[in-house]
């Protein structure tokens, strides 16, 4: 088949993907168009919806990169309690921290 | 050229039959959550009838929105939970493109849903939608990880008993993985069907792991701005991906035909694998969704991380070590 790649375990096709995902994409277009296009513009109805509040301003209600893993953070505290102070901003720190680790993989691939 | 051919009259059946089965099975889960909960309830057809109001209404697009990536992402996502489709067996039915990909690329497939509720949700320039966005981000996160280990793991069990191409859904029509266990090995695959059914929720954002859509706090979260045919198609695109998810879990873990029981063959074999295809993927969703979210309260977030990532991680390195053995033990590694 042309344009299969094929690891000896996993394969796929990326030209077929692309076939398949173009021909949905044209179906999904055609069920979309089916449905009512309009809204008023320019009226209460294009605020956000916000349970009747006034909306804060984009700063506020801005995600940062660093609440985007809030789940993560907040579930793993204990491990990132203990990894935060390990970054000291220092590269002679991550050097030999890089070198601490390259130790332990050389160590584990000669024993087994 | 076949395979284009196949993949153009695949993309048009297949989005024909997952909307009708997508939607039925919507229904059923309504129905039987209402009699579980000694109410009446809707009608089954009551989501077909929602998705014909939903595109007769207004399409709002929110004065923040990004309009592009907003009205884009609904579109994208339906097409996307469509591609699954082509390349996962109904029954005895092979899959579409079989010969063009295999689990890894479904497990990839699989997330841009997802994805697309992500972008929307922050192309929706709501507070309440980027912070559903950002849950809904940790959940697929989370999630990844057990359905990545099931898929895994069932490949390697197939290819330590000599199996030729384990990660191809075709292969798995062959071979299906109970049949190449041993005691421990049984029980190991009873523990991926365990992890499945409690990867289905959160795949399809359901009670206990809706914290994403959390209407009683987020008022719908990701999709608290969508309205219109926009929010039509991101239920259709549900609809869709809860075929799609619920299959790929009978094709790799319940694969088992009754035409063989019954020693049919040609049209009828295939007619009769295909009703008991729809009744275990009916089956799998009454057991993982609807059952599972009249019984239980949401999960926080932080919750739903420690749930998938330290229970279900557990459960999934349990079956590695009975797999291990199991190989182990008949010789083949």
């Amino acid at each position: 088949m042309i344009g299969l790649l094929s690891t000896g375990y996993g394969f796929w096709n990326p030209i077929v993907w692309l076939v398949v995902i173009a021909a949905a994409l044209i179906v999904s277009f055609i069920i979309l168009k089916a449905g009512r296009k309009d809204y008023s513009k320019d009226t209460e109805q294009v605020k956000p919806y916000l349970s009747g509040n006034d909306e804060p301003s984009a700063s506020d209600t801005h995600v940062r990169g660093g609440n985007l893993y809030y789940g993560f953070t907040r579930a793993l505290k204990g491990y990132y309690d203990k990894l935060i102070p390990i970054h000291s901003g220092i590269l002679n720190d991550y050097i030999a921290w890089f070198l601490i680790g390259l130790v332990i993989i050389f160590v584990v691939v000669i024993l087994i | 050229m076949n395979e284009i051919l196949a993949a153009v009259i695949g993309v048009v059946v297949l989005t024909i039959c997952s909307i009708v089965v997508g939607l039925f099975l919507a229904g059923l889960d309504r129905v039987v959550v209402a009699r579980m909960q000694a109410r009446v309830g809707p009608r089954l057809r009551q989501p077909f009838i929602d998705i014909a109001k939903l595109f007769r209404k207004e399409n709002i697009v929110p004065k923040n929105a990004v309009p592009i990536l907003f009205n884009l992402m609904p579109v994208l996502a339906l097409a996307a939970s469509i591609a699954v489709l082509l390349y996962l067996p109904f029954g005895s039915i092979a899959p579409v493109l079989g010969a063009a990909g295999d689990m890894i690329l479904v497990l990839y497939l699989l997330i841009i849903p997802s994805l697309c509720l992500v972008i929307g949700g922050f192309a929706s320039g709501s507070p309440y939608a980027t912070v559903g966005a950002q849950r809904e981000m940790v959940s697929m996160i989370a999630y990844e990880l057990p359905l990545a280990a099931v898929v895994i793991l069932v490949a390697w069990r197939l290819m330590a008993s000599g199996t030729a191409e384990p990660f191809s859904l075709v292969t798995l029509m062959d071979t299906n993985i109970w049949s190449v266990c041993g005691p421990l090995g049984i029980i190991a695959a009873v523990l991926l069907l365990i992890l499945f059914i409690g990867i289905i929720p959160g795949e399809l954002s359901k009670v206990p792991f809706d914290a994403p859509e959390a209407e009683t706090e987020l008022a719908g979260g990701i999709l608290a701005e969508y309205s219109g045919r926009n929010l039509g198609m991101f239920t259709l695109a549900q609809a869709v991906k809860s075929v799609a998810i619920v299959a790929f879990g009978v094709a790799i873990l319940l694969p088992w035909n009754l035409s063989p029981v019954f020693g049919l063959t040609g049209a009828a074999a295939i007619a009769v694998d295909l009703i008991f295809f729809l009744v275990k993927v009916s089956v799998v969703m009454l057991v993982s969704v609807t059952l599972v979210r009249t019984m239980m309260a949401r999960f926080r977030i932080t919750q739903v991380v420690k749930v998938y990532w330290f229970i279900l991680g557990g459960i999934a390195l349990a079956a590695l070590i009975l797999f291990a053995i199991d190989a182990f033990a008949a010789g083949v590694i």
